[in-house]
């Protein structure tokens, strides 16, 4: 196989040939990737490598009128471990003592952490959950156990912060302060003031930042500065007010579950503003548990009732065809309009009355028949009437959900009316209305004519700068002339303050108080389903009212009762009532420093002595001990004064008119 | 120092680039260590820095003692190195070091030093020297196949065959490399036919064994295939995301290159500062870098040629051929991957990646080149009457 220099040399010569064109075509592929393929790759570059990071804007606060935080956002960690990343020593060096801290921590056995500990090292559990959603000092607490504070490279430690909306004052109010919720299918859905001025001035506006990633799943500031700067949400001061709130919820919630009710609501207004100062509306469960459900004060509509004689009347007063002193025959109780009746809660009817007491007992017959008598030639002319008063339009609230509401108008086609429309109307069937847009008729009562828009929030502000303040908006400056206004008012008043009115047993000496009890029959056409709605609505003090209010209970348990009177009338009692111990009516109050004539004398007494004994003993015994020793020490000797016992002085260890030494003690014997 | 460089003999040329080399070296093995000390908890980028810098110290002490040694010591030194090696590698592989349920025992620890060393890089050395000198030892008879089996193939195939169920791609470079060293060493061409027929055969035999018996065995098999399948088709693996990541490093380094220390992509290439190093080269010093890089390997591999033209023996010039080669064709499978051109494969870039092993056996291969040719110039240094060709003169100096 004889080889020689030439033979290797050429052979060398292909073999280092064919390496120089493997050379060759790695620096064609270099020279492809770069430029052919390299637009692609730094795009790639930039999509791998590169991320913009949100930075969510802290949603501002909600607080109620007299600054109470009523909604916030507050970061909540949930901890993991990786089970895998703690080495085997540290694993089993620090396992016992982290399952103790833990266990210390949820109250679970130490022994249940161990295994479970072990378990998720074995199973590869690189995401193992130790707790959901805890608080941050509860975060730093955990964060130090054993093994865990090791960090996330030694330890495992992983930890996951999330926003959660938080309520500080838990239930009250829920509803209406409202949340903003995103489920997974990226639907919204927005109740209450949260939810209504959320987008507008609560969300603030997400800032971004690029990252880079560094490996490891961990990412790092491109710049130092965020490319967007995130800008925090505004906080929305409401007209809410926590104390009223309280009183509100409270008292609803007390009248609901003593009459097993479906659901209620309750909803106070300040009178010349317009402002919200409480809104509660609570559901029952299926436990039977009542909580903020609905917000049933904007969103349900139903038919008042007798609350809508007030509207009927009001109507009637204006266009001059009732007055409050015309008389009218409630014939026993029962009138009948083409075949349908109207009937009176009293069996038998109440006679001839005058409108303003068939008002005052709400009497249905009554009420109808006015109405009928002053309208059956001309509905169109109620109907406009009710129109002026702006009964047919809604409030047009931020909160979401209010339905119109409904009066039937014979020019309309749309099935509402018929030939028993007017009648129905006057007292409060065929239409409907929410809570809220009730209130805000009775509330233009309270307020002389002049109809505010009911409004939930006072101002927006960023820290200390209002952004956007609210100014009260006038839907109508004058819904009736000044003399029904007054008519109106003084039937109110008459409903509480008379004998026979139906809202008597509300009745306080000590404060006043002016309504409208409604007693609304619902699912009438059903008679095994008939059920109630007990409604009040009105305001206090009846003169100069600062507050009006309406309770509406849905479906109150009819064996405990079911009148406006007793089921809704006493949530406004109470509401009233605690709201003007906190404002009382009488601002002055004649001085408590009454003077009493023993204590003067007492001190008459003790001052003539204290003028004449100065370094001489007086004569104590008889007097208050405490007294005594006040008398001797402020002598000008300076002497000690034992006292024995309390109470008047017995005896005195020094007898009277000596002379008195410094540096002396005095013991007095009192009993 | 004078004295140092009196004493360097060899291809000074060779010297030179190997420098050349290891300084480039430093530039992106620092860079990628900022990201192997991120992840391996600590702060400390410059402990990477002294580390790579003893490997190199200490790989050009080896290369500097080994270039002293007359060359033709290395024929008996293989003969006594060859048992050694093929204990060494069965020690190796018994000790069955398991990556995600796979064979990988690749490193050997080394008693009282306590530094890990992968013996089949030593393995290929010797193993090329024996080739080397066997070639030459027959250089003049008329062998049959079956007189060279013994000699040659059988402590060939030994050392393959426990190296190739941990390392496929080793196994392979050293298998062609015999393959190439023989063919310039005059081996007939239908005997190679047999050998590299009989070469695929056992491969294929391995395969179908562990595929059979998967548990008989921890194997790589079921990685090579993926590999192999993951370069063929456009499934996404996960070598498919170290060659994105190359690409992307290599296209975002552009002409210029993002600049020192500023790749992006070691924080995300696997092995950026071995496997991938010409990768992260590139994005930090573009396309310059990159070729710069190639230059030195193409220059290497004229060098060799040259010391190998003018060894005085033949074997001489296989031994230089024999452990030249593969440096440079390791080289070359390192960037081919880094581009895509070849599947990937664990091949490091030789003396410019970090890795104490890599760097030691190349300066050992080196210094056996160098040895080589400073055994020329003694021959060249008595012989000062020859005249001189111009053309000679021209080699020697580029």
């Amino acid at each position: 196989m004889a080889v020689n220099e030439k033979n290797i040399l050429n052979r060398l010569y292909f073999i280092a040939g064919c390496m120089f064109v493997f050379g060759l075509a790695v620096v064609f592929k270099l020279f492809s990737i770069q430029f052919l393929q390299g637009e692609k790759y730094k795009a790639l570059a930039e999509k791998r490598v590169v991320k913009d990071v949100v930075i969510p804007a802290n949603r501002g606060n909600v607080y109620s009128v007299n600054g109470n935080l009523l909604a916030t956002s507050i970061p909540k960690y949930d901890i993991r471990i990786d089970a895998l990343t703690p080495s085997a020593k540290n694993f089993t060096k620090y396992l016992k003592p982290l399952a103790d801290s833990l266990s210390k921590f949820t109250g679970k056995s130490s022994a249940f952490y161990q295994k479970e500990l072990r378990k998720a090292r074995a199973n590869k559990n690189r995401y193992y959950l130790l707790v959901r959603n805890v608080g941050y000092t509860d975060y730093t607490r955990i964060r130090n156990f054993p093994l865990l504070s090791l960090g996330a490279f030694k330890g495992g430690l992983i930890v996951e912060q999330t926003t959660k909306r938080e309520h500080p004052m838990g239930g009250i109010a829920q509803r209406t302060i409202g949340y903003e919720r995103v489920d997974e299918k990226g639907n919204v859905t927005r109740p209450g003031i949260d939810g209504a001025f959320g987008v507008k001035y609560l969300r603030g506006v997400d800032g971004q930042r690029k990252k880079q990633r560094i490996g490891k799943g961990q990412w790092k500031p491109l710049r130092d500065a965020n490319e967007i700067e995130p800008k925090d949400g505004y906080d929305v001061y409401t007209t809410i007010d926590v104390n009223i709130q309280d009183i509100a919820h409270h008292a609803l919630l007390e009248q609901l579950e003593k009459y097993k009710a479906d659901h209620g609501c309750v909803v106070v207004m300040e009178t010349k503003t317009g402002e919200i100062r409480a809104i509660s509306n609570l559901g029952r469960n299926k436990n039977g548990r009542y909580y903020e459900r609905l917000n049933y004060a904007v969103g349900e509509s139903h038919e008042s009732g007798s609350t809508f004689k007030l509207m009927a009347l009001a109507a009637a007063f204006e266009d001059k065809l009732v007055d409050t002193s015309d008389v009218v025959d409630t014939e026993k109780g029962i009138i009948t309009y083409y075949g349908k009746k109207v009937r009176d809660s009293k069996w038998g009817g109440y006679g001839k009355i005058s409108i303003a007491r068939a008002f005052e007992v709400s009497s249905n017959t009554g009420i109808v028949k006015a109405i009928d008598k002053a309208y059956r030639k001309q509905p169109e002319k109620f109907v406009d009437r009710l129109y002026d008063m702006n009964l047919n339009s809604d409030l047009n609230l931020p909160i979401i959900g209010e339905p119109k509401p409904i009066i039937p108008d014979p020019r309309v086609k749309n099935g509402r009316w018929s030939g028993i429309a007017l009648q129905w109307m006057a007292y409060g069937y065929g239409v409907s209305f929410t809570p809220l847009q009730t209130l805000t008729f009775y509330n233009a009562v309270a307020n002389n004519g002049v109809m505010v828009k009911p409004r939930f929030l006072r101002e927006v502000r960023e820290f200390d700068r209002v952004v956007e303040p609210f100014k009260e908006e006038v839907i109508n400056n004058e819904i009736c002339s000044k003399q029904t206004v007054a008519k109106l008012q003084a039937l109110l008043k008459n409903v509480v303050e008379k004998e026979h009115g139906t809202g008597h047993r509300l009745y306080s000496e000590n404060f006043s108080m002016a309504g409208k009890t409604g007693t609304c029959q619902k699912d009438y056409s059903n008679k095994e389903k008939l059920n109630y709605i007990s409604s009040f609505a009105g305001y206090f003090p009846a003169e100069n009212p600062k507050y009006s209010c309406i309770v509406v209970i849905h479906e109150p348990d009819k064996s405990v009762g079911y009148y406006g009177a007793d089921v809704s009338g006493p949530v406004f009692k109470r509401i009233a009532q605690k709201i003007f111990t906190d404002t009382p009516i009488v601002d002055e109050i004649e001085t408590l420093n009454v003077k009493k004539s023993s204590v003067e004398k007492e001190y008459e007494g003790y001052y003539q002595l204290a003028q004449t004994y100065k370094t001489i003993m007086p004569n104590v015994v008889g007097l208050p001990a405490m007294d005594a020793v006040a008398l001797l020490e402020n002598m000008n000797v300076n002497i000690k004064v034992k006292l024995q016992g309390s109470g008047i002085v017995k005896k005195q260890s020094i007898n009277k008119n000596i002379k008195l030494k410094d540096n002396q003690t005095i013991v007095l014997i009192a009993s | 120092m004078q004295t140092l460089f009196k004493n360097i003999k060899g291809d000074r040329l060779i010297w030179a680039i190997v420098a050349l080399l290891a300084i480039v070296s430093f530039l992106p093995v620092y860079s990628a260590a900022s990201n192997l000390a991120y992840k391996g908890g600590g702060s400390n980028t410059f402990a990477f820095f002294v580390k790579h810098f003893m490997h190199l110290f200490l790989g050009f002490a080896i290369m500097y003692g080994v270039h002293k040694i007359p060359y033709r010591y290395f024929k008996g030194l293989s003969l006594i190195m060859i048992p050694v090696v093929l204990v060494l590698l069965a020690i190796t592989m018994m000790q069955g070091t398991v990556i995600d349920g796979a064979n990988a025992s690749r490193w050997i620890q080394i008693p009282i030093v306590g530094m890990s060393f992968q013996t089949s890089t030593l393995a290929a050395v010797v193993l090329m020297v024996y080739v080397a000198r066997y070639m030459s030892k027959i250089k003049d008879k008329k062998i049959t196949f079956k007189e060279s089996v013994l000699p040659l193939w059988l402590p060939a195939f030994l050392v393959l065959a426990l190296i190739l169920p941990s390392n496929f791609s080793t196994t392979a470079i050293i298998f062609l490399m015999v393959i190439v060293l023989v063919f310039l060493g005059g081996y007939p061409l239908r005997y190679l036919a047999v050998i590299i027929g009989s070469g695929l055969l056992m491969l294929t035999m391995f395969i179908l064994v562990a595929k059979a018996f998967p548990d008989a065995m921890p194997n790589r098999v079921d990685t090579w295939m993926s590999r192999i399948e993951s370069f063929s088709n456009a499934e996404d693996t996960e070598a498919d995301y170290q060659i994105e990541k190359a690409k992307i490093a290599i296209a975002s380094g552009g002409i210029n290159g993002v600049g020192p220390g500023k790749s992006r992509q070691k924080n995300f290439l696997p092995q950026s500062s071995s496997d991938f190093i010409f990768a992260i080269i590139i994005e930090e010093y573009g396309l310059i870098g990159g070729l710069f890089v190639m230059v030195l390997y193409m220059w290497l591999l004229f060098r060799i040629v040259i010391a190998a033209q003018k060894a005085d023996t033949v074997f001489g010039k296989l031994l230089v051929l024999g452990v030249g080669l593969p440096i440079v064709f390791q080289a070359l499978i390192n960037m081919a991957v880094a581009v895509e051109l070849f599947p990937v494969t664990g091949q490091t870039l030789p003396l410019i990646s970090s890795g104490g092993t890599s760097i030691w056996m190349t300066c050992l291969a080196l210094g056996i080149i160098l040895s080589v040719s400073a055994k020329r110039e003694e021959i060249k240094e008595k012989e000062e009457n020859i005249e001189e060709n111009p053309l000679e003169i021209l080699s020697e100096t580029i």
